[in-house]
Protein backbone atom coordinates (compact mmCIF):
# COMPACT_ATOMS: atom_id res chain seq x y z
CA UNK A 1 0.00 0.00 0.00
CA UNK A 2 2.83 2.22 1.18
CA UNK A 3 4.51 1.89 -2.50
CA UNK A 4 1.15 2.14 -4.48
CA UNK A 5 0.55 6.00 -2.38
CA UNK A 6 3.99 6.67 -3.30
CA UNK A 7 3.31 6.44 -6.70
CA UNK A 8 0.61 8.94 -6.82
CA UNK A 9 2.13 11.76 -5.16
CA UNK A 10 4.84 10.97 -7.79
CA UNK A 11 2.33 11.55 -10.60
CA UNK A 12 1.44 15.36 -9.31
CA UNK A 13 0.33 16.37 -12.81
CA UNK A 14 -1.62 13.96 -13.98
CA UNK A 15 -3.67 14.30 -10.75
CA UNK A 16 -3.91 18.00 -11.49
CA UNK A 17 -4.86 17.05 -15.05
CA UNK A 18 -7.36 14.82 -13.59
CA UNK A 19 -8.79 17.20 -11.02
CA UNK A 20 -9.28 19.94 -13.31
CA UNK A 21 -11.80 17.67 -15.75
CA UNK A 22 -13.73 16.74 -12.84
CA UNK A 23 -13.53 20.13 -11.97
CA UNK A 24 -14.87 21.57 -15.31
CA UNK A 25 -17.75 18.60 -15.79
CA UNK A 26 -18.96 19.40 -12.61
CA UNK A 27 -18.40 23.16 -12.48
CA UNK A 28 -19.31 23.60 -16.32
CA UNK A 29 -21.28 21.19 -17.67
CA UNK A 30 -22.85 19.96 -14.65
CA UNK A 31 -24.56 23.55 -14.33
CA UNK A 32 -25.78 23.69 -17.82
CA UNK A 33 -27.30 20.47 -17.82
CA UNK A 34 -28.69 20.64 -14.89
CA UNK A 35 -30.95 24.11 -16.33
CA UNK A 36 -31.77 21.75 -19.16
CA UNK A 37 -33.52 19.29 -16.56
CA UNK A 38 -36.61 20.27 -14.75
CA UNK A 39 -38.28 17.19 -14.12
CA UNK A 40 -36.43 15.76 -11.91
CA UNK A 41 -35.40 18.19 -8.30
CA UNK A 42 -31.88 19.19 -7.94
CA UNK A 43 -30.37 17.47 -11.07
CA UNK A 44 -27.57 19.64 -10.23
CA UNK A 45 -26.56 17.32 -7.05
CA UNK A 46 -27.69 14.42 -8.61
CA UNK A 47 -25.40 15.00 -11.38
CA UNK A 48 -21.96 16.09 -9.20
CA UNK A 49 -22.57 12.82 -7.09
CA UNK A 50 -22.21 10.58 -10.30
CA UNK A 51 -19.39 12.38 -11.54
CA UNK A 52 -17.59 11.26 -8.18
CA UNK A 53 -18.29 8.10 -8.10
CA UNK A 54 -17.33 7.90 -11.84
CA UNK A 55 -14.47 8.94 -11.64
CA UNK A 56 -13.37 7.03 -8.44
CA UNK A 57 -14.24 4.30 -10.74
CA UNK A 58 -11.84 5.34 -13.66
CA UNK A 59 -9.00 6.26 -10.87
CA UNK A 60 -9.12 2.90 -9.37
CA UNK A 61 -9.06 0.73 -12.85
CA UNK A 62 -5.59 2.34 -13.09
CA UNK A 63 -4.26 -0.61 -10.79
CA UNK A 64 -4.49 -3.21 -13.56
CA UNK A 65 -2.90 -1.29 -15.57
CA UNK A 66 -0.14 -0.99 -13.54
CA UNK A 67 -0.19 -4.81 -13.41
CA UNK A 68 0.86 -4.86 -17.34
CA UNK A 69 3.65 -1.83 -16.46
CA UNK A 70 4.71 -4.23 -13.77
CA UNK A 71 5.11 -7.22 -15.77
CA UNK A 72 6.65 -5.22 -18.68
CA UNK A 73 9.30 -4.21 -16.07
CA UNK A 74 9.39 -7.85 -14.56
CA UNK A 75 8.69 -6.37 -11.71
CA UNK A 76 5.95 -8.57 -10.94
CA UNK A 77 8.53 -11.55 -10.21
CA UNK A 78 10.23 -9.01 -7.83
CA UNK A 79 6.25 -8.80 -5.83
CA UNK A 80 5.66 -12.82 -5.98
CA UNK A 81 9.12 -13.18 -4.42
CA UNK A 82 8.90 -11.58 -1.50
CA UNK A 83 7.54 -13.21 1.53
CA UNK A 84 4.15 -12.49 1.56
CA UNK A 85 1.11 -14.24 0.98
CA UNK A 86 -0.57 -13.74 -2.25
CA UNK A 87 -4.03 -12.77 -0.64
CA UNK A 88 -2.30 -9.91 1.12
CA UNK A 89 -0.41 -8.76 -2.08
CA UNK A 90 -3.53 -9.13 -4.38
CA UNK A 91 -5.71 -7.63 -1.04
CA UNK A 92 -3.26 -5.07 -0.24
CA UNK A 93 -3.14 -3.39 -4.23
CA UNK A 94 -6.64 -3.82 -4.06
CA UNK A 95 -6.79 -1.31 -0.80
CA UNK A 96 -4.56 0.91 -2.13
CA UNK A 97 -6.13 1.16 -5.46
CA UNK A 98 -9.23 2.11 -3.57
CA UNK A 99 -7.62 4.56 -1.31
CA UNK A 100 -5.47 6.07 -3.95
CA UNK A 101 -8.88 6.95 -5.85
CA UNK A 102 -10.10 7.85 -2.15
CA UNK A 103 -7.08 10.30 -1.86
CA UNK A 104 -7.35 11.17 -5.36
CA UNK A 105 -11.08 12.74 -5.24
CA UNK A 106 -10.90 13.54 -1.46
CA UNK A 107 -10.16 17.49 -2.28
CA UNK A 108 -13.10 17.62 -4.77
CA UNK A 109 -15.62 15.62 -1.67
CA UNK A 110 -14.94 18.10 0.48
CA UNK A 111 -15.49 20.97 -1.22
CA UNK A 112 -18.68 19.32 -2.58
CA UNK A 113 -19.53 18.42 0.81
CA UNK A 114 -19.10 22.02 1.76
CA UNK A 115 -21.43 23.56 -1.24
CA UNK A 116 -24.20 21.04 -0.50
CA UNK A 117 -23.76 21.31 3.57
CA UNK A 118 -23.91 18.14 4.50
CA UNK A 119 -21.76 17.99 7.42
CA UNK A 120 -23.34 15.41 9.39
CA UNK A 121 -20.40 13.07 10.70
CA UNK A 122 -22.69 10.26 10.48
CA UNK A 123 -23.89 10.71 6.79
CA UNK A 124 -20.48 12.12 5.52
CA UNK A 125 -18.90 9.01 6.79
CA UNK A 126 -21.38 6.57 5.61
CA UNK A 127 -20.93 7.94 2.29
CA UNK A 128 -17.04 7.78 2.41
CA UNK A 129 -17.01 4.00 3.14
CA UNK A 130 -19.49 3.70 0.16
CA UNK A 131 -17.03 5.39 -1.92
CA UNK A 132 -14.20 3.24 -0.52
CA UNK A 133 -15.73 -0.25 -0.88
CA UNK A 134 -16.91 0.99 -4.30
CA UNK A 135 -13.20 1.68 -5.59
CA UNK A 136 -11.56 -1.34 -3.63
CA UNK A 137 -14.36 -3.29 -5.30
CA UNK A 138 -13.49 -2.09 -8.78
CA UNK A 139 -9.48 -2.43 -8.18
CA UNK A 140 -10.21 -5.73 -7.33
CA UNK A 141 -12.07 -6.28 -10.95
CA UNK A 142 -9.10 -4.62 -12.58
CA UNK A 143 -6.74 -6.63 -11.31
CA UNK A 144 -9.00 -9.84 -11.92
CA UNK A 145 -9.11 -8.75 -15.30
CA UNK A 146 -5.52 -7.89 -15.88
CA UNK A 147 -4.68 -11.25 -14.79
CA UNK A 148 -7.20 -13.05 -16.46
CA UNK A 149 -6.61 -11.70 -19.92
CA UNK A 150 -2.81 -11.79 -19.78
CA UNK A 151 -3.06 -9.27 -22.66
CA UNK A 152 -2.54 -5.54 -22.40
CA UNK A 153 -4.26 -4.94 -25.81
CA UNK A 154 -6.88 -7.48 -24.79
CA UNK A 155 -7.19 -5.67 -21.35
CA UNK A 156 -7.32 -1.87 -23.05
CA UNK A 157 -10.18 -2.91 -25.31
CA UNK A 158 -12.52 -4.93 -22.31
CA UNK A 159 -11.62 -1.97 -20.23
CA UNK A 160 -12.60 0.90 -22.65
CA UNK A 161 -15.77 -1.15 -23.63
CA UNK A 162 -16.33 -1.55 -20.21
CA UNK A 163 -15.85 1.95 -19.07
CA UNK A 164 -18.37 2.97 -21.83
CA UNK A 165 -21.45 0.43 -20.76
CA UNK A 166 -20.74 0.77 -17.29
CA UNK A 167 -20.99 4.52 -16.96
CA UNK A 168 -23.86 4.39 -19.59
CA UNK A 169 -25.88 1.43 -18.02
CA UNK A 170 -26.30 2.49 -14.90
CA UNK A 171 -27.45 5.28 -12.46
CA UNK A 172 -24.53 7.76 -12.44
CA UNK A 173 -25.57 10.15 -14.43
CA UNK A 174 -29.57 9.45 -14.70
CA UNK A 175 -32.29 7.88 -12.63
CA UNK A 176 -33.44 4.47 -13.27
CA UNK A 177 -37.17 5.42 -14.08
CA UNK A 178 -35.70 7.78 -17.09
CA UNK A 179 -34.20 5.17 -19.20
CA UNK A 180 -35.99 3.08 -21.57
CA UNK A 181 -37.09 -0.33 -20.09
CA UNK A 182 -34.11 -2.63 -21.10
CA UNK A 183 -31.54 0.00 -20.43
CA UNK A 184 -33.72 0.18 -16.69
CA UNK A 185 -32.71 -3.56 -16.04
CA UNK A 186 -28.99 -4.09 -17.19
CA UNK A 187 -28.86 -1.28 -14.82
CA UNK A 188 -29.96 -3.22 -12.06
CA UNK A 189 -26.79 -5.32 -12.65
CA UNK A 190 -24.42 -2.54 -12.36
CA UNK A 191 -22.17 -2.41 -8.94
CA UNK A 192 -21.95 1.94 -10.46
CA UNK A 193 -25.64 2.02 -9.74
CA UNK A 194 -25.56 0.73 -6.30
CA UNK A 195 -22.67 2.75 -5.58
CA UNK A 196 -23.68 5.87 -6.79
CA UNK A 197 -27.50 5.45 -5.14
CA UNK A 198 -25.49 4.71 -2.10
CA UNK A 199 -23.85 7.79 -1.70
CA UNK A 200 -26.46 9.99 -2.69
CA UNK A 201 -28.34 8.19 -0.01
CA UNK A 202 -25.71 8.93 2.82
CA UNK A 203 -25.58 12.50 1.52
CA UNK A 204 -30.06 13.30 1.69
CA UNK A 205 -30.46 12.75 -1.74
CA UNK A 206 -34.12 12.44 -2.64
CA UNK A 207 -34.55 8.58 -2.10
CA UNK A 208 -37.67 8.72 -4.61
CA UNK A 209 -34.64 8.36 -7.40
CA UNK A 210 -32.45 5.92 -5.88
CA UNK A 211 -32.27 1.70 -4.84
CA UNK A 212 -32.86 0.82 -1.93
CA UNK A 213 -30.03 1.90 -0.09
CA UNK A 214 -30.05 -1.98 1.93
CA UNK A 215 -30.09 -3.60 -1.19
CA UNK A 216 -27.26 -1.41 -2.89
CA UNK A 217 -25.21 -2.27 0.49
CA UNK A 218 -25.57 -6.04 -0.23
CA UNK A 219 -24.39 -5.99 -3.56
CA UNK A 220 -21.90 -3.37 -3.30
CA UNK A 221 -20.32 -6.16 -0.69
CA UNK A 222 -20.99 -9.26 -2.96
CA UNK A 223 -19.11 -6.99 -5.93
CA UNK A 224 -15.66 -6.55 -3.73
CA UNK A 225 -15.97 -9.80 -2.24
CA UNK A 226 -16.60 -11.15 -5.27
CA UNK A 227 -13.55 -9.64 -7.36
CA UNK A 228 -11.14 -9.68 -4.82
CA UNK A 229 -11.31 -13.59 -4.28
CA UNK A 230 -11.29 -13.78 -8.06
CA UNK A 231 -8.19 -11.56 -8.38
CA UNK A 232 -6.25 -13.59 -5.67
CA UNK A 233 -7.27 -16.95 -7.85
CA UNK A 234 -6.32 -15.67 -11.14
CA UNK A 235 -3.30 -13.70 -9.82
CA UNK A 236 -2.17 -16.96 -8.21
CA UNK A 237 -2.52 -19.52 -10.57
CA UNK A 238 -1.82 -17.59 -13.59
CA UNK A 239 1.20 -16.31 -12.49
CA UNK A 240 2.52 -18.77 -10.41
CA UNK A 241 1.84 -20.92 -13.30
CA UNK A 242 4.35 -18.97 -15.52
CA UNK A 243 2.38 -17.92 -18.11
CA UNK A 244 3.13 -14.56 -18.12
CA UNK A 245 6.79 -15.00 -18.66
CA UNK B 1 13.12 -33.96 -6.57
CA UNK B 2 11.77 -33.99 -10.32
CA UNK B 3 11.70 -30.81 -10.74
CA UNK B 4 10.06 -30.31 -13.77
CA UNK B 5 8.69 -26.71 -15.27
CA UNK B 6 6.99 -26.87 -18.91
CA UNK B 7 6.06 -23.59 -20.82
CA UNK B 8 3.12 -24.97 -23.29
CA UNK B 9 5.58 -27.46 -25.42
CA UNK B 10 8.62 -26.01 -24.00
CA UNK B 11 10.31 -28.08 -21.44
CA UNK B 12 12.58 -25.62 -19.50
CA UNK B 13 13.21 -27.57 -16.55
CA UNK B 14 13.51 -31.68 -16.95
CA UNK B 15 13.28 -33.59 -13.50
CA UNK B 16 16.04 -31.81 -12.00
CA UNK B 17 17.11 -33.14 -8.82
CA UNK B 18 19.64 -31.31 -6.51
CA UNK B 19 20.62 -30.90 -3.13
CA UNK B 20 22.37 -27.93 -1.62
CA UNK B 21 23.96 -28.21 1.37
CA UNK B 22 23.35 -25.39 4.47
CA UNK B 23 25.99 -22.98 4.36
CA UNK B 24 27.59 -23.36 0.83
CA UNK B 25 27.89 -21.51 -2.35
CA UNK B 26 26.60 -23.56 -4.99
CA UNK B 27 27.28 -22.60 -8.34
CA UNK B 28 24.66 -23.19 -11.21
CA UNK B 29 26.66 -22.91 -14.00
CA UNK B 30 25.00 -23.06 -18.16
CA UNK B 31 24.26 -21.49 -21.08
CA UNK B 32 21.17 -19.24 -21.52
CA UNK B 33 18.16 -21.48 -21.86
CA UNK B 34 19.87 -24.10 -19.78
CA UNK B 35 16.86 -23.95 -17.17
CA UNK B 36 18.75 -21.74 -14.93
CA UNK B 37 16.10 -19.23 -14.13
CA UNK B 38 13.29 -21.46 -14.27
CA UNK B 39 14.16 -23.72 -11.49
CA UNK B 40 15.19 -20.64 -9.13
CA UNK B 41 12.19 -19.03 -9.91
CA UNK B 42 10.70 -22.77 -9.09
CA UNK B 43 12.59 -22.59 -5.89
CA UNK B 44 12.16 -18.98 -4.78
CA UNK B 45 8.08 -19.57 -5.76
CA UNK B 46 7.87 -17.56 -8.31
CA UNK B 47 6.42 -19.86 -10.61
CA UNK B 48 4.73 -23.09 -9.62
CA UNK B 49 7.13 -26.48 -11.12
CA UNK B 50 4.73 -28.75 -13.53
CA UNK B 51 5.84 -31.38 -11.88
CA UNK B 52 7.75 -32.36 -8.81
CA UNK B 53 8.67 -30.36 -6.09
CA UNK B 54 11.71 -28.58 -3.92
CA UNK B 55 12.26 -28.09 -0.35
CA UNK B 56 14.28 -25.07 1.18
CA UNK B 57 14.37 -24.81 4.66
CA UNK B 58 12.47 -28.31 4.98
CA UNK B 59 9.32 -26.84 3.44
CA UNK B 60 8.25 -27.91 0.35
CA UNK B 61 7.75 -25.08 -2.22
CA UNK B 62 4.06 -26.40 -3.36
CA UNK B 63 2.55 -26.97 0.06
CA UNK B 64 4.22 -24.45 1.90
CA UNK B 65 5.91 -21.37 -0.31
CA UNK B 66 5.05 -18.83 2.20
CA UNK B 67 7.23 -20.49 4.60
CA UNK B 68 10.03 -21.22 2.02
CA UNK B 69 9.08 -17.66 0.81
CA UNK B 70 10.22 -16.06 4.52
CA UNK B 71 13.50 -17.84 3.84
CA UNK B 72 14.39 -16.77 0.54
CA UNK B 73 15.90 -13.71 -1.15
CA UNK B 74 16.82 -13.29 -4.51
CA UNK B 75 18.80 -10.83 -7.04
CA UNK B 76 17.52 -11.14 -10.11
CA UNK B 77 19.62 -11.25 -13.45
CA UNK B 78 17.71 -7.85 -14.51
CA UNK B 79 17.49 -5.61 -12.22
CA UNK B 80 14.01 -5.63 -10.65
CA UNK B 81 13.55 -2.15 -9.07
CA UNK B 82 11.17 0.59 -8.44
CA UNK B 83 11.87 2.98 -11.06
CA UNK B 84 10.40 5.88 -9.96
CA UNK B 85 11.91 5.31 -6.74
CA UNK B 86 15.56 6.05 -5.34
CA UNK B 87 17.92 3.47 -4.06
CA UNK B 88 16.96 4.82 -0.48
CA UNK B 89 13.46 4.16 -1.06
CA UNK B 90 13.62 0.47 -2.45
CA UNK B 91 16.06 -0.74 0.10
CA UNK B 92 13.98 0.73 3.56
CA UNK B 93 10.56 -0.78 1.86
CA UNK B 94 12.25 -4.05 0.97
CA UNK B 95 14.02 -4.53 4.25
CA UNK B 96 10.77 -3.62 5.54
CA UNK B 97 9.16 -5.64 4.16
CA UNK B 98 11.50 -8.55 4.36
CA UNK B 99 11.11 -7.76 8.07
CA UNK B 100 14.45 -6.70 8.85
CA UNK B 101 15.18 -4.90 12.13
CA UNK B 102 15.84 -1.43 11.96
CA UNK B 103 15.36 -1.19 8.30
CA UNK B 104 17.23 1.98 7.63
CA UNK B 105 20.54 1.28 9.45
CA UNK B 106 20.81 -1.53 7.62
CA UNK B 107 19.74 0.18 4.14
CA UNK B 108 22.45 2.61 5.04
CA UNK B 109 24.95 0.29 5.78
CA UNK B 110 24.64 -1.78 2.50
CA UNK B 111 23.91 1.52 0.62
CA UNK B 112 27.56 2.52 2.19
CA UNK B 113 29.44 -0.55 1.53
CA UNK B 114 28.61 -0.66 -2.33
CA UNK B 115 29.51 2.89 -2.59
CA UNK B 116 25.71 3.38 -3.81
CA UNK B 117 25.62 6.14 -0.64
CA UNK B 118 25.73 9.02 -3.24
CA UNK B 119 23.30 7.96 -5.33
CA UNK B 120 20.87 7.39 -3.14
CA UNK B 121 18.60 9.86 -3.75
CA UNK B 122 18.59 9.55 -7.92
CA UNK B 123 15.55 7.90 -9.32
CA UNK B 124 16.51 4.15 -9.82
CA UNK B 125 15.43 4.87 -13.71
CA UNK B 126 18.23 7.01 -14.21
CA UNK B 127 21.08 5.03 -12.64
CA UNK B 128 23.81 3.36 -15.10
CA UNK B 129 23.34 -0.39 -15.66
CA UNK B 130 26.46 -1.54 -13.21
CA UNK B 131 24.33 0.83 -10.02
CA UNK B 132 20.90 -0.39 -10.84
CA UNK B 133 22.62 -4.14 -10.34
CA UNK B 134 24.25 -2.98 -7.49
CA UNK B 135 21.20 -2.54 -5.84
CA UNK B 136 19.48 -5.57 -6.87
CA UNK B 137 22.55 -7.11 -5.20
CA UNK B 138 22.29 -5.28 -2.46
CA UNK B 139 18.26 -6.20 -1.86
CA UNK B 140 19.45 -9.62 -0.87
CA UNK B 141 22.76 -7.78 1.38
CA UNK B 142 19.91 -5.59 3.16
CA UNK B 143 17.77 -8.87 4.29
CA UNK B 144 20.32 -11.56 4.74
CA UNK B 145 18.26 -14.34 3.76
CA UNK B 146 18.63 -17.84 4.77
CA UNK B 147 18.99 -18.97 1.40
CA UNK B 148 19.90 -16.66 -0.90
CA UNK B 149 19.48 -16.78 -4.61
CA UNK B 150 21.59 -14.47 -7.30
CA UNK B 151 21.44 -15.03 -10.18
CA UNK B 152 24.63 -13.36 -12.45
CA UNK B 153 25.62 -10.71 -9.11
CA UNK B 154 28.47 -9.37 -11.81
CA UNK B 155 26.93 -9.12 -14.71
CA UNK B 156 27.29 -5.17 -15.88
CA UNK B 157 29.55 -4.56 -13.29
CA UNK B 158 33.24 -3.06 -13.34
CA UNK B 159 36.10 -5.38 -12.32
CA UNK B 160 36.49 -3.86 -8.74
CA UNK B 161 32.73 -4.19 -8.16
CA UNK B 162 33.30 -7.42 -9.15
CA UNK B 163 35.34 -8.00 -6.56
CA UNK B 164 33.54 -6.13 -4.10
CA UNK B 165 30.49 -8.27 -4.68
CA UNK B 166 32.62 -11.45 -4.56
CA UNK B 167 33.73 -10.87 -0.69
CA UNK B 168 29.95 -9.43 0.19
CA UNK B 169 28.98 -13.08 -1.16
CA UNK B 170 31.30 -14.59 0.36
CA UNK B 171 30.44 -12.54 4.05
CA UNK B 172 27.31 -13.48 3.85
CA UNK B 173 27.87 -17.23 3.28
CA UNK B 174 30.33 -16.75 6.53
CA UNK B 175 27.28 -15.73 8.54
CA UNK B 176 25.22 -18.52 7.60
CA UNK B 177 23.17 -17.79 4.34
CA UNK B 178 23.44 -20.63 1.81
CA UNK B 179 23.52 -19.38 -1.54
CA UNK B 180 22.88 -20.24 -4.70
CA UNK B 181 25.42 -19.20 -7.61
CA UNK B 182 23.93 -18.63 -10.95
CA UNK B 183 26.05 -17.49 -13.51
CA UNK B 184 27.38 -17.45 -17.04
CA UNK B 185 31.16 -16.82 -15.79
CA UNK B 186 33.29 -19.43 -15.32
CA UNK B 187 35.59 -17.98 -13.21
CA UNK B 188 33.27 -16.49 -10.85
CA UNK B 189 31.81 -19.80 -10.22
CA UNK B 190 35.55 -21.23 -9.69
CA UNK B 191 36.14 -18.47 -7.25
CA UNK B 192 33.39 -18.69 -5.33
CA UNK B 193 31.34 -21.76 -5.44
CA UNK B 194 32.27 -24.63 -2.79
CA UNK B 195 30.17 -26.72 -5.66
CA UNK B 196 29.06 -26.36 -9.24
CA UNK B 197 26.43 -27.91 -10.72
CA UNK B 198 26.06 -27.76 -14.35
CA UNK B 199 22.48 -27.63 -16.27
CA UNK B 200 22.34 -28.05 -20.05
CA UNK B 201 18.98 -28.30 -21.91
CA UNK B 202 17.26 -28.17 -18.57
CA UNK B 203 18.62 -31.37 -17.14
CA UNK B 204 21.53 -31.35 -14.21
CA UNK B 205 24.66 -32.52 -16.49
CA UNK B 206 26.92 -33.33 -12.77
CA UNK B 207 27.06 -31.13 -9.52
CA UNK B 208 30.35 -31.74 -7.68
CA UNK B 209 33.72 -29.16 -5.97
CA UNK B 210 35.22 -27.39 -8.65
CA UNK B 211 38.27 -29.67 -7.57
CA UNK B 212 36.37 -32.79 -8.49
CA UNK B 213 34.99 -31.69 -11.78
CA UNK B 214 38.61 -30.93 -12.69
CA UNK B 215 39.99 -34.02 -11.91
CA UNK B 216 36.97 -35.82 -13.21
CA UNK B 217 37.91 -35.28 -16.62
CA UNK B 218 40.10 -38.16 -18.05
CA UNK B 219 44.07 -36.58 -18.45
CA UNK B 220 42.52 -32.96 -17.83
CA UNK B 221 45.92 -31.55 -16.25
CA UNK B 222 48.71 -30.79 -18.96
CA UNK B 223 52.55 -30.63 -17.56
CA UNK B 224 54.61 -29.81 -20.50
CA UNK B 225 58.50 -29.77 -20.28
CA UNK B 226 61.03 -28.42 -22.65
CA UNK B 227 64.59 -29.78 -22.94
CA UNK B 228 68.05 -28.67 -23.54
CA UNK B 229 68.20 -31.12 -26.25
CA UNK B 230 66.03 -33.50 -28.34
CA UNK B 231 64.72 -36.37 -25.98
CA UNK B 232 65.25 -39.94 -26.58
CA UNK B 233 62.47 -42.57 -26.91
CA UNK B 234 63.90 -44.36 -24.23
CA UNK B 235 62.56 -41.53 -21.98
CA UNK B 236 59.20 -41.29 -23.94
CA UNK B 237 58.29 -45.11 -23.42
CA UNK B 238 59.43 -45.54 -19.83
CA UNK B 239 57.16 -42.24 -19.39
CA UNK B 240 54.47 -43.63 -20.87
CA UNK B 241 54.71 -46.78 -18.67
CA UNK B 242 54.59 -44.58 -15.67
CA UNK B 243 50.39 -45.12 -13.70
CA UNK B 244 48.58 -42.58 -14.27
CA UNK B 245 49.65 -40.62 -17.05
CA UNK B 246 46.61 -41.12 -19.72
CA UNK B 247 48.83 -39.82 -22.99
CA UNK B 248 51.90 -38.14 -24.15
CA UNK B 249 52.53 -36.34 -27.51
CA UNK B 250 55.75 -34.90 -28.83
CA UNK B 251 54.87 -31.42 -29.71
CA UNK B 252 58.50 -30.45 -31.00
CA UNK B 253 61.55 -33.06 -30.35
CA UNK B 254 62.56 -30.67 -27.19
CA UNK B 255 58.88 -30.15 -26.30
CA UNK B 256 57.09 -32.80 -24.51
CA UNK B 257 53.26 -32.56 -23.39
CA UNK B 258 52.00 -34.92 -20.97
CA UNK B 259 48.33 -34.96 -19.77
CA UNK B 260 47.30 -36.59 -16.78
CA UNK B 261 45.48 -36.16 -13.78
CA UNK B 262 46.14 -34.72 -10.37
CA UNK B 263 49.52 -33.66 -12.00
CA UNK B 264 51.01 -32.13 -8.69
CA UNK B 265 51.50 -35.69 -7.43
CA UNK B 266 52.85 -37.03 -10.45
CA UNK B 267 55.06 -34.49 -11.14
CA UNK B 268 57.86 -35.93 -8.14
CA UNK B 269 57.63 -38.90 -9.90
CA UNK B 270 58.18 -38.10 -13.30
CA UNK B 271 60.80 -35.74 -12.86
CA UNK B 272 62.61 -38.33 -11.10
CA UNK B 273 62.90 -41.07 -14.12
CA UNK B 274 63.70 -38.10 -16.23
CA UNK B 275 66.96 -37.39 -13.62
CA UNK B 276 67.70 -40.95 -13.63
CA UNK B 277 67.59 -41.11 -17.35
CA UNK B 278 70.17 -37.72 -17.50
CA UNK B 279 67.70 -35.64 -19.24
CA UNK B 280 68.48 -31.96 -19.05
CA UNK B 281 65.29 -30.01 -18.52
CA UNK B 282 64.53 -26.08 -19.38
CA UNK B 283 61.17 -25.51 -18.53
CA UNK B 284 58.26 -27.13 -16.60
CA UNK B 285 54.81 -25.80 -17.27
CA UNK B 286 52.17 -27.09 -15.45
CA UNK B 287 48.14 -26.39 -16.33
CA UNK B 288 44.83 -27.88 -14.20
CA UNK B 289 41.83 -27.84 -16.53
CA UNK B 290 39.64 -24.69 -16.42
CA UNK B 291 35.84 -24.95 -15.46
CA UNK B 292 35.32 -23.96 -19.23
CA UNK B 293 36.99 -27.65 -20.16
CA UNK B 294 34.49 -29.31 -17.27
CA UNK B 295 31.94 -27.70 -18.94
CA UNK B 296 32.80 -29.02 -22.67
CA UNK B 297 33.29 -31.92 -21.04
CA UNK B 298 30.15 -32.56 -19.73
CA UNK B 299 27.93 -30.57 -22.10
CA UNK B 300 29.44 -30.84 -25.58
CA UNK B 301 29.51 -26.80 -26.17
CA UNK B 302 31.02 -24.12 -24.73
CA UNK B 303 29.93 -21.53 -23.23
CA UNK B 304 29.02 -18.59 -25.54
CA UNK B 305 31.63 -15.87 -24.45
CA UNK B 306 28.76 -13.15 -25.53
CA UNK B 307 26.67 -14.50 -22.74
CA UNK B 308 29.40 -14.10 -20.21
CA UNK B 309 30.28 -10.33 -18.98
CA UNK B 310 33.60 -9.46 -19.71
CA UNK B 311 36.22 -9.06 -17.08
CA UNK B 312 38.10 -11.11 -14.40
CA UNK B 313 40.73 -13.08 -15.47
CA UNK B 314 41.20 -17.23 -14.17
CA UNK B 315 42.45 -17.84 -10.97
Amino acid sequence: MERDLQSLIRHKSILVMRWFFVIVQIGIFGLAVSRLIVVMPNYYNYYAMGVIVMTMYSVAIFTGYEIYDEADDGFVEYLLSLPITRRELVLGRSLAGGLRSFIFMSPIIAVFLLIIGVLDPLKVLTALVALYGFAFGVSGLSITLAVGLKSGDRFDIIMGALDAFIVRLSTALYPQAFMPGPIATLSMFNPLSYATDLFRWSLNFDIRFLANPAVALIVLVIFLMTFNFAGVMIYERNLEGGSWR
Amino acid sequence: MGLTKKYGSTLAVDHLNLEVQEGEILGLLGPNGAGKSSALMMLSTIIKPTEGTAEVGGFDVRKNPYEARELIGIAFQEAKLLWMNTPWEILNWHAKVCGVKNPRQAAEAILKELNLWDARKKLALELSGGMKKRVEIAKVLVQRPKVAIVDEPTAQIDISGKYQIWEKIRSLRDEGSTIILATNELSEADRLADRVAIMCHGRLRICDTPRNLKDSIPGGDVIDIRFETPVENRAVSELKGIAGIVDLALVKPTHMRIYLNRAEKMLPKIMQLLSTLHVGINSINMKEPSLDDVFFHYTGTILDETQATPGVPSP
